[in-house]
């Protein structure tokens, strides 16, 4: 009984997490699940949770109703070169305000936090405009952008920056005649990985799964992104809910993978600091 | 190898002058210590020199060359950093050769080069490894590397040893005085510890508040002071100081303290003029002396330190606390009354 009480917390602190993660991946699982039924089956009551067999016929429906592999190339694509060129810009203004001295730096600093505080709807409109006069419309560079130089981005490598790379290493690059894009090619680019990381993951399933600056900007059914393309087939006649659960599994599985491969280092990233090391 | 010569130099920030029209000349293979408290201004002079900082006015030459618009490449120069400055994501062999690949020399010199460096370092071992892999000591070789396989004119070094334990910096100081000899190199210095100052170069410049308050040699900073902040700052322990009444005849000098004690020395050239004057004395200048006479002091044991080899004691002199080092390990007791004698040539006189 005592040795039970002593070890009370721990059984407590677990069941606490088992309960969360299985709450927090019961809605893959049941898209998943749903993936593998027809739709009466899916309305059937109660609700089928099992998988099912309709696997095949799902997948030859989804690629009927929509060209199910061009619009995941299409999202691959667009977030794959917004989150490189969100990263490399981002990374760049960070330097920028790191390490120069200039007139202004703390007032356009706090200029860009500040504008984080705008909601982005409000900037809708402003948006479609200037994507318009850009001749941007209905093109991919549309959605990543207006990304590429974030105010979120530039703060967060920023602050990372700040505490982990002396400046006397921008010093002794300077001394041993780096000019300025080597010192932060090759001297903090490398140390700031973390950042990197965590600012990658993040931007890649904001693109992921952005939905409403596609619907604004895009307006060919051959350009569309996954989160457009799914949305479409709900005004499909009877909509093939076992087909769209099918799409919708299929379309996260990049960012389970995207998620895996950048994993270490964002949790890097997002401890750094916290022990003195 | 060149020398460096500072003409006029001052450095402002905003309204905060921190260094007042500087002039200094350091010759060719000359290894200089720049010395002072913290905020005297010695790192942003070396920072000057190194192109890292910009000069307010003056100009900066090395080797003759007048440097002022160069870069921290075109002048030629190595720094070696207080934090090391070794580029943790790079091996030893890389954090050495960064310079010479940004240099465009071939990867079998670059080897090569950095491979007779380590050699001289004892760092042939360590080349493989991560600065976050290596001791202190090891990581102040390698930092030292960097700048010597360059084979510049001149090598700064700001406060390289102030990470180190006390242990270890003796033995780096070693090795730098060491690879001087060996590398004849123009070198300046910067450090707040005078031992090390002293210990390791030609020659010494005090710097406080951003003025220069003597150059010359360890030995002549420590004979010849020229003020009571360069007295004080040289020596450890530190020189003791006491108000005094300083009058003089043709040939003598009689110094009053402030309880009414009296010693006399002999007049000299550069001596201040009569009246109220801070006389310094070294504390291992003050000798535990059995007879009271016009060259002695008579003062109150306050605490006994023993260190061994020595005694360190605190004494009340004309109502000033002051160190008196003692190397005949004499017996005195706490509260006891001593005579402490003085050789008159060792007696300082400053104006106050």
């Amino acid at each position: 009984m005592k040795a039970l009480m002593k070890r009370l917390p721990k059984i407590s602190m677990h069941a606490f997490l088992i309960v969360s993660v299985l709450i927090t991946i019961f809605p893959f699982v049941w898209v998943a699940m749903m993936g593998t039924h027809s739709r009466s089956e899916i309305f059937s009551s109660p609700p089928p949770f099992y998988f099912g067999s309709r696997l095949l016929e799902n997948y030859e429906k989804l690629l009927d109703i929509m060209p199910f592999w061009l619009v995941l190339g299409n999202s691959l694509m667009v977030s794959i070169i917004g989150t490189a060129v969100t990263v490399l810009f981002c990374s760049m203004c960070a330097y920028g305000f790191f390490a120069y001295e200039f007139r202004g730096k703390n007032v356009v600093f706090g200029v860009m936090v500040a504008s984080m505080m705008v909601p982005p709807v409000l900037t809708l409109i402003p948006f479609f405009l200037t994507v318009k006069f850009l001749g941007l419309l209905d093109t991919h560079a549309a959605i990543w952008l207006p990304l590429a130089a974030n105010a979120m981005g530039i703060f967060l490598i920023r602050q990372y920056m700040v505490t982990s790379i002396s400046r006397d290493l921008l010093d002794a690059a300077k001394v041993d005649g780096a000019s300025d894009f080597r010192t932060y090619w090759t001297v903090v680019l490398p140390l700031i990985k973390p950042a990197l990381a965590t600012l990658g993951i993040v931007t890649f399933i904001a693109l992921w799964n952005n939905f409403l600056l596609p619907l604004i900007v895009i307006s060919s059914p051959d350009k569309y992104v996954l989160t457009l393309a799914l949305r479409s087939l709900q005004s499909v006649a009877n909509t093939p809910w076992g087909a769209v659960m099918l799409g919708t599994f299929l379309s996260m599985i990049p960012l389970l993978v995207a998620f895996l491969f950048f994993s270490k280092q964002m949790m890097a990233g997002l401890t750094a600091g916290a022990v003195k090391g | 190898m060149a020398g460096v010569e500072l003409l006029n130099l001052s450095k402002s920030f905003g309204s905060v002058e921190v260094l007042k029209s500087l002039n200094l000349t350091i010759q060719d293979g000359e290894f200089v210590a720049l010395v002072g408290p913290s905020g005297c201004g010695k790192s942003t002079l070396l920072r000057i020199i190194a192109g890292l900082e910009e000069e307010t006015a003056g100009e900066v030459y090395i080797g003759g060359e007048y440097v002022n618009d160069l870069s921290p490449k075109e002048r030629n120069i190595a720094m070696v950093f207080q934090s090391y400055a070794l580029y943790p994501h790079m091996s030893v062999e890389e954090n050495m050769g960064f310079n010479l690949r940004i240099s465009g020399i071939s990867k079998p010199d670059i080897k090569a080069r950095v491979q007779e460096t380590a050699e001289i370092l004892d760092l042939v071992h360590l080349l493989d490894r991560k600065p976050s892999q290596l001791s202190g000591g090891q990581r102040q070789r390698v930092a030292m590397g960097r700048a010597l396989v360059r084979n510049p004119d001149v090598f700064l070094f700001d406060e390289p040893l102030s990470n180190l334990d006390a242990k270890l910096r003796v033995q780096m100081r070693e090795e730098i005085k060491r690879l001087h000899q060996r590398v004849r190199t123009t070198k300046i210095y910067v450090t707040h510890d005078q031992i090390e100052a002293m210990t390791l170069a030609d020659r010494v410049v005090i710097l406080n508040q951003g003025i220069i308050q003597q150059v010359g040699t360890p030995r002549e900073l420590y004979q010849n002071p020229a003020n009571a902040f360069v007295a004080g700052f040289i020596g450890s322990p530190a020189m003791n100081f006491l108000p005094a009444t300083l009058t003089s005849d043709g040939t003598s000098s009689r110094i009053e303290l402030e309880d009414g004690s009296i010693l006399v020395a002999d007049k000299r050239a550069n001596q201040p003029s009569d009246g109220k004057i801070l006389l310094g004395m070294r504390p291992e200048h003050l000798h535990l002396s059995a007879e009271k006479d016009e060259h002695s002091l008579k003062g109150r044991v306050d605490l006994i330190e023993p260190t061994g080899a020595q005694n360190h004691l605190r004494v009340t002199l004309a109502g000033k606390s002051t160190t008196v080092v003692d190397n005949s390990l004499t017996e005195v007791e706490l509260g006891e009354f001593v005579n402490l004698k003085i050789d008159p040539d060792n007696l300082h006189l400053f104006s106050q």
